[in-house]
């Protein structure tokens, strides 16, 4: 009797686990969480808008972790941050959309405008107070914090601020771009980047060489704003071996005018989408 | 025994397959935890044939030969291993120490008191809630620390002067050793205060009974007699939060500070503010590296560090508790 009600358990968590319809189609990606917001709001939309049976599962393991995953297969596509490094053989990255790094400071700070030198200066430890920053209204200790090695929004500024040299020691290296925020709202001295999705209340994006942070800005190239790049899915092989299923999702989030909207409405800038009618 | 099964075949596999099953799994995991020795330690070797005992010796900053060893694993030619793990060894028994210090201290009056002083009813409400506690997820600390905490030494506690002193050589923003240690004794207090006063409670009545008889206060009593018989399990209770504090990674990460550098108690009142990153934490940082062949090796070399003091620690409390056998107490 016992044994029965074992094996009926058992039957019934492996029909569980099994996808109730066998004609879905589950895509399986992972890789940036810089890429992340913007890629969810994409999934939802095309499960509930276009396609029922088409369902993603994505891990935000990082940007590196995810080209990995699609170099030995336990990924069908990647979310990335960065350009191509020579590491990434045997994929294809293909632009998404935009994203724009974000300089900012607590509401309680006055500076309005930094350039990409005052940036690398406080980042390198050469520049250590508000003071030396006209504008800012502070003379207090300046506390800049980061984002720690995971993830793409580490690597573009380290390429795109510091020139690929290193931050200072005083540099507070967060793991999550969550705390990042967390850390500026919570500290008048602190200073911080991150991501177009993470923008709103608490913190105060800088105008970066007197060009604002706002997605208008970050448009399609040239790119105006001095901390702007494109967030890639990278794909196994020359890309051409992938499931139609991911290759007809692909299509939608670049073209179509909805998808637009939903890149616009998680934080993201779109590149190429066609303009909705009105 | 069944009359019709012959027993020249031997018990009966109805009468064996328990233990037999049961067995079967212990060897399996027995198993298992030598394959993950094994494969921890033959991963990290190359990173410890390279530096020797240099390894734990300090020299340079940490996180530019991580770079260096991550940026040598990507160009694929020659491997870079040069590591020296100082800062990263000091700053986990700063933290572990201190932690574990006053974890110790609170937690033996908070059991003494539980056990031999509450009222009953107070007894009732404390030991589940204790118990609670012990089992809190560590990232929930984490959390309170980066909303409550952290924002509270850095806004309150730390002075402009001092931020000034140091400036460009480090932030004191809140992420600090005094946060780190704060959070994880909270932490760990609850799982020694469970088994210390498991310990107090099964300390024979006569013996009390016998010294009160004596006429020696009940406060003596149980400090000469209650905790003294105790021993055992307050060396028990410690080294499982010992192990508990050189594991933690994820609560540690978010709160303190993140950045390789060591603490000097030289500085004065100063350096509870410092920030420092211990061993664990400092695996979780670098996840993303481990597609690089040395960093890899670094990492499990780390991770091998880890494993080794947590078994040096088990093998201390054994060999503690034996040598207090004597005492009558068992844990």
């Amino acid at each position: 009797m016992r044994i029965r009600t074992l094996v009926i358990s058992a039957v019934a968590l492996v029909a569980l686990a099994v996808p109730a319809s066998a004609s879905a189609v589950t895509l399986i990606g992972s890789g940036s969480v810089a890429a992340q917001p913007v890629l969810q709001a994409l999934f939802s939309t095309y499960t509930k808008e276009v396609n029922h049976k088409v369902h993603f599962v994505y891990t935000a393991n990082g940007g590196n972790a995810g080209v990995k995953d699609v170099q030995n297969g336990t990924s069908q596509f990647a979310g990335q941050a960065r350009t191509p490094l020579p590491s990434d053989a045997g994929t294809t990255y293909i632009k998404m959309f935009l994203d724009g790094l974000c300089i900012d400071v607590n509401p309680k700070n006055k500076l309005k405008n930094i350039t990409i030198q005052q940036t690398h200066d406080i980042y390198r430890g050469l520049l250590t107070n508000w003071s030396q920053l006209p504008g800012s209204g502070l003379a207090t200790t300046i506390d800049p914090v980061g984002r720690d090695t995971n993830g793409g929004t580490y690597n573009f500024f380290l390429q795109a601020v510091l020139g690929n040299e290193l931050p200072a020691s005083n540099v507070n290296a967060l793991t999550a771009d969550g705390l990042v925020v967390n850390a500026v709202k919570t500290d008048p001295n602190a200073i911080g980047y991150d991501g177009l999705a993470w923008q709103g209340k608490g913190q105060k994006a800088l105008k970066v060489n007197g060009v604002p942070c706002q997605a208008d800005k970050i448009s399609v190239e040239p790119l105006k704003y001095p901390l702007s790049r494109y967030l890639f899915l990278v794909l196994p092989g020359d890309g051409s071996g992938i499931s139609p299923a991911l290759s007809k999702f692909i299509d939608w989030a670049r073209r179509d005018p909805l998808a637009g909207e939903v890149i616009a409405k998680a934080g993201g800038v779109p590149a190429f989408n066609k303009k909705a009618k009105k | 025994m069944d009359e019709s099964y012959p027993s020249e075949y031997g018990p009966k596999w109805s009468d064996q397959r328990a233990g037999r099953l049961l067995g079967a799994l212990v060897c399996a995991v027995v198993g298992l935890l030598l394959a993950l020795i094994v494969t921890v330690f033959i991963k990290a070797w190359p990173s410890f044939a390279h530096n020797g005992l240099a390894w734990f010796g300090s020299g340079g900053s940490v996180e530019e030969q991580l770079n260096q060893i991550y940026l040598s694993g990507l160009s694929g030619a020659d491997y870079v291993y040069t590591f020296h793990g100082w800062q990263l060894i000091w700053s986990t028994l700063l933290i572990t120490g201190g932690a574990v210090l006053l974890a110790l201290f609170s937690a033996l009056f908070v059991s003494v008191f539980i056990v031999e002083f509450a009222p009953e009813w107070m007894r009732d409400v404390l030991q589940p809630v204790v118990r609670f506690l012990a089992s809190v997820p560590s990232v929930i600390y984490g959390l309170l620390g980066v909303l409550v905490i952290v924002p509270f030494i850095g806004n309150h506690l730390v002075t402009e002067s001092q931020k000034a002193s140091v400036a460009g050589v480090i932030s004191l923003s809140g992420y600090s050793l005094l946060a780190a240690v704060l959070i994880l004794t909270v932490m760990i207090a609850p799982l020694m205060v469970s088994i210390f006063s498991d310990g107090l409670r099964s300390v024979r009545p006569g013996w009390l009974e016998g010294s009160l008889a004596l006429g020696v206060n009940r406060w003596r009593t149980t400090w000469k007699i209650a905790v003294r018989t105790a021993r055992p399990a307050i060396v028990a209770g410690t080294v499982l939060a010992v192990a508990r504090a050189i594991g933690e990674a994820v609560m540690l990460a978010m709160v303190s500070g993140s950045i390789a550098f060591a603490p000097n108690p030289a500085d004065g009142l100063i350096f509870i503010y410092e920030p420092s990153r211990p061993l664990a934490p400092t695996i979780v940082k670098n996840i993303d590296s481990l597609g690089s062949p040395p960093s890899n090796a670094t990492l499990f070399a780390i991770a091998a560090v880890l494993l080794f003091s947590a078994a040096v620690f088990s093998l201390a409390g054994w060999v503690a508790r034996r040598a207090m056998r004597k005492y009558g107490a068992t844990a």
